[in-house]
């Protein structure tokens, strides 16, 4: 037996979490799907394959200030925080959770990002399991799945009769007291399968490449944009920067990308990464090289394709992490 | 037409004429394309040419400026070097343009190729290139009528109604900078939004910031938009952009009947005053 929810109860249950919860949920915007605040239920696009951007700036805003000044009485006095309602982040995939997962590491390591944290803490995450895969989606050669529950608190898997509800964790069962869940004889459908990208070892192979003019040849067609920063679920560079006004100051953090020319610029006029191939080299080498040994863990990507989509010029981070393990063995072998 | 510029490419890197021709390959998905960069007479058989080759590559030539470099060009192509010449951003002597003609190229995206054109290119009554050294195949015949029909919606709004849609459409920038990086007019060593002295834009990104980049970023292309389209076609939120430039190209045409990007020496109106000239006031 599985807990069940038919389609109207589901539109019902998300009426009821309206009225004590902000909830973000993917909406359609334009030409595209975004997460956003809703107001009303009918908004929510429940069956979506990949929305624009990711949800992270549900807690790693494009634009947040950090701290407000205020000159008051010829004292300058620290405006406090805006309170955070608590909320939920309804619809995401497993890959965007699993997004969230690696953007925690960093943000909520001692000492944690206040900002993050804060955030982080008033949401409950609502899932919903993938009914398709697109052509550019390979979660499961980086440890998730379609219907991977991992990183959520509650996830929802569609069915044609409905949705298996599966609560993992108390927060995710707080958002159903008093809610009556059917129970149901049903098994899970089968889950997409997605493209096999060979990561296995990566980390060990990416090192060897630095120098190889792989990097400056892949860079020729990059036209050095921040896109594949900015849709990744769990790129996280940024800038800060202060907006003096009379009377007020506000510390100000922006999103950033190691793909923006001037991102290491130096005073003295120096560039670690000078050029577009160090700069790409970076993207991916952060991604499977320095957060794994930095944070002991896995590749920091998800495996949710957004890149490969965007990507004005292709660059496919699949292919790419072909070439590192090609490129890599090679110099391996030669050494 | 495919075998043709394949041909040319190696001819031109087994003589040592340039050192790399610029053109597209099949992308990663098997059916689409990306710029390519062939610099060995063997990578030439890497080119294709077809109706997926949206790509703008002209830009690349400016990273090229000073090596001897040949580009596959379609019609917008050529005309954004025209442009780049004319601002003097490329040499004439260092390109060789290997020009193909244009059906205009159909909508993709990664893994996707539609039946239709991509809204650009149904507008777009260019199909052969404005300059070239070699010509891939027979010109072919052009409608010189000239159609602005994508604006009459946006005509019809009131001043307040089009200055809502606006805002609607630039809250949803993130500032990736993604149209800048793909637009051939685009190549400022530095850009207005991120000079400091004077602080023309904050680094926040909200309405008041995104509205200020957008709408400079294309009265900085007026008179210079060769109307590749790049910008919108690269916008991860789609942002219809192209209906501001060609508001703008519009008003330029309207005003000083002139086209950029047809010619590598008329500058653009907005660069030049002439005693005589209509200014309408």
């Amino acid at each position: 037996m599985k807990s069940f929810l038919s389609r109207d109860n589901l539109l019902l249950w998300l009426k009821r979490l309206l009225q004590e919860y902000t909830v973000i949920a993917p909406v359609q915007a334009w030409d595209t799907v975004l997460f956003q605040p809703v107001k009303v239920v009918e908004e929510i696009v429940l069956n979506y394959d990949v929305s624009a951007l990711s949800p992270k700036d549900v807690f790693f805003p494009t634009s947040e200030t950090l701290f407000t000044f205020e000159r008051q009485g010829g004292r300058w006095e620290a405006r406090p925080l805006p309170e955070i309602k608590k909320q939920v982040l309804f619809g995401l995939h497993p890959c965007d959770a699993h997004g969230i997962a690696l953007m925690d590491v960093p943000f909520l390591s001692p000492p944690a990002d206040l900002h993050y944290q804060r955030r982080r803490e008033a949401t409950t995450l609502v899932g919903l399991a993938c009914s398709r895969a697109r052509p550019e989606c390979f979660c499961e050669s980086l440890g998730g799945g379609p219907q991977d529950p991992s990183h959520l608190d509650v996830l929802l898997i569609p069915t044609p009769q409905g949705y298996i509800l599966q609560v993992r964790t108390a927060r995710g069962a707080a958002l159903f007291t008093g809610f009556n869940v059917e129970e149901l004889e049903i098994d899970n459908p089968p889950p997409p399968v997605t493209a096999p990208v060979p990561v296995a070892g990566i980390t060990e192979m990416a090192r060897n490449t630095f120098n190889d003019v792989y990097w400056e040849r892949l860079a020729d067609r990059c036209i050095h944009c921040n896109l594949c920063a900015y849709v990744c679920p769990c790129c996280y560079c940024f800038d800060i920067r202060d907006y003096a006004l009379k009377g007020r100051v506000e510390r100000v953090r922006s999103w950033e990308s190691c793909q923006a020319g001037g991102f290491t610029r130096l005073a003295g006029g120096y560039d670690p990464r000078p050029s577009k191939g160090a700069r790409l080299r970076q993207r991916f080498f952060h991604k499977f090289l320095y957060y794994p040994t930095q944070f002991k863990g896995q590749a920091k990507c998800t495996g949710c394709g957004r890149c490969v989509r965007a990507c004005p010029v292709n660059i496919d981070i699949r292919e790419v992490a072909s070439e590192m393990q090609r490129i890599g063995g090679r110099v391996a072998r030669a050494a | 037409m495919e075998e043709l510029v394949r041909q040319k490419a190696r001819e031109l890197l087994s003589t040592r004429q340039v050192e790399c021709v610029i053109g597209w390959e099949r992308a990663s998905d098997g059916l689409t394309s990306r710029p390519f960069f062939a610099y060995a007479p063997e990578e030439a058989d890497r080119l294709i040419y077809d109706q997926t080759c949206v790509n703008s590559l002209a830009k690349f030539l400016v990273d090229k400026r000073n090596k001897n470099t040949a580009i596959v060009a379609k019609p917008c192509d050529t005309r954004a070097i025209n442009l780049l010449l004319l601002e003097k951003q490329i040499k004439r002597e260092r390109v060789y343009i290997i020009g193909v003609t244009c059906a205009g190229m159909r909508e993709v995206s990664f893994g996707y190729m539609g039946e239709k054109l991509q809204p650009r290119c149904l507008l777009c009554p260019q199909h052969n290139p404005v300059v070239y050294d070699f010509l891939v195949g027979e010109l072919v015949s052009e409608e010189a009528v000239r159609s602005y029909e994508d604006l009459a919606e946006i005509d019809a709004r009131t001043h307040q109604e089009r200055e809502a849609f606006w805002q609607e459409h630039f809250s949803r920038c993130i500032r990736c900078y993604a149209c800048r990086q793909a637009c051939p007019g685009c190549y400022c060593q530095q850009c207005f939004v991120d000079q400091l002295d004077p602080h023309w834009v904050g680094i926040r990104i909200a309405p008041q910031e995104n509205h200020q980049w957008n709408t400079v970023r294309a009265f900085h292309l007026m008179g210079r938009c060769i109307e590749c389209g790049e910008c919108q076609r690269v916008c991860p939120v789609k942002i219809p952009m192209m209906l501001l430039n060609r508001h703008l190209l519009r008003e330029v045409e309207s005003k000083f009947s002139f086209q950029p990007g047809l010619s590598p020496e008329t500058p653009p109106p907005l660069a030049t005053f002439k005693p005589d000239e209509d200014l309408g006031i």
